[in-house]
């Protein structure tokens, strides 16, 4: 069995950290687990940027004969598909870049085997959890970066308040242990998302409503606001939503789960 | 919940085998306690127990689904 290995590496941004530790490990995408610790910024013009950062684990394969996946079809470019049609030419986002040996696991198209061990996981923990519950799977819009689409397993059923928790935390703990029971699985990083009822839908909707409030009161003010802490995804959500904003631009501050989003005007 | 807990730890762990989940009563709440080979316990631990917290909200909702409370210990097996 390989040793386990972990390193974290620095890029401009999360791609580039990614490949340059990967080359590091000597290693291609499928064989490690990439965890973004900090997606970086731009900043205004070089000013206040951060590299990104991220921590890749290798996996400890066994000497397993390799499994047969479906071969993919060659994957073509998907085109971010942005809701307000902004004229000026954004740099599209490119698709992952294919691996040397041409196995691409990241590809852009949601990965049906990971869809069906997903579904197969969350199915038999809700049913040891003793909740009567059905699993609708569907597949999300293309990324914004990186144009990549996921697998979305909602939970649909009665009274399933208990699955979200406060502020989403159940749900964001069985999301983290489901997408390890499957990559440890698959033996490659799982990146399904999991969702009760359209929870996670309807808190990133209400999230860009608070960017965009809050952007309003940054430029009224002309002084930065402070979000409260949030977890990853959900800062994601507004840094994404204030990217093209003209007056204010975003940054994130504080270490581990106190880390929140500042709005700075411009 | 016991079964759960089993569940979520063999589908973590490289020696699955080596797993096992006991439950006993102590004082007000039900003991669940979890063993693993040593080589598995970083695993179900995590990055600052990420992973093993993320066990016990799960063992709780299904512990506040009977009305009971729940904790949740990990115990590693073998010689060390």
């Amino acid at each position: 069995m390989s040793k386990k290995r972990e390193i974290e590496v620095r890029g401009a941004d999360v791609e580039k950290a990614i490949e340059a530790g990967l080359q590091k490990l000597g290693v291609n995408r499928s064989e490690v687990i990439i965890d973004v610790i900090d997606e970086g910024s731009r900043g205004l013009l070089g000013i206040g940027s951060r590299e990104a950062v991220v921590r890749l684990v290798t996996l400890t394969v066994e000497p397993t004969p390799a499994p047969k996946v479906q071969p993919k079809p060659a994957v073509q470019p998907v085109v971010a598909k942005r809701e307000t049609a902004v004229p000026t030419p954004k740099p599209t986002p490119k698709p992952a870049p294919t691996s040397s040996n041409g196995s691409d696991v990241e590809a852009t198209e949601a990965d049906a085997e990971e869809k069906k061990m997903a579904e197969e996981v969350i199915a038999t923990l809700l049913n040891k959890l003793g909740v009567d519950a059905q699993i609708d799977t569907s597949t999300s819009e293309p990324d914004d970066l990186t144009g990549r689409k996921v697998n979305v397993i909602d939970i649909e059923g009665e009274d399933l308040g208990v699955l979200i928790g406060p502020r989403g935390e159940t749900l964001n703990a069985m999301q983290y242990l489901t997408r390890l029971m499957v990559g440890n699985q698959l033996q490659r990083r799982a990146s399904f998302v999991v969702d009760v009822e359209g929870y996670r839908k309807r808190r990133q909707q209400a999230l860009a409503r608070l960017a965009e409030r809050m952007a309003k009161k940054v430029v009224a003010r002309r002084r930065p606001v402070s979000l409260e802490p949030m977890p990853p995804h959900e800062r994601r959500i507004i840094h994404m939503t204030l990217r093209d904003n003209e007056e204010v631009y975003t940054q994130s501050s504080g270490e581990g789960n106190r880390r929140k989003v500042r709005i700075l005007p411009k | 919940m016991k079964d759960l807990v089993e569940y979520v730890v063999k589908s973590l762990v490289e020696a699955p085998d080596e797993v096992s989940v006991e439950a006993f009563e102590d004082a007000d709440e039900t003991v669940l306690e979890i063993t693993v080979a040593g080589p598995d316990m970083g695993r179900i631990i995590g990055k600052s127990g990420r992973v093993i917290n993320a066990i016990r909200t799960m063992a709780q909702v299904a512990a506040a689904k009977q009305g009971i409370r729940v904790a949740v210990e990990l115990v590693e097996t073998g010689d060390r």
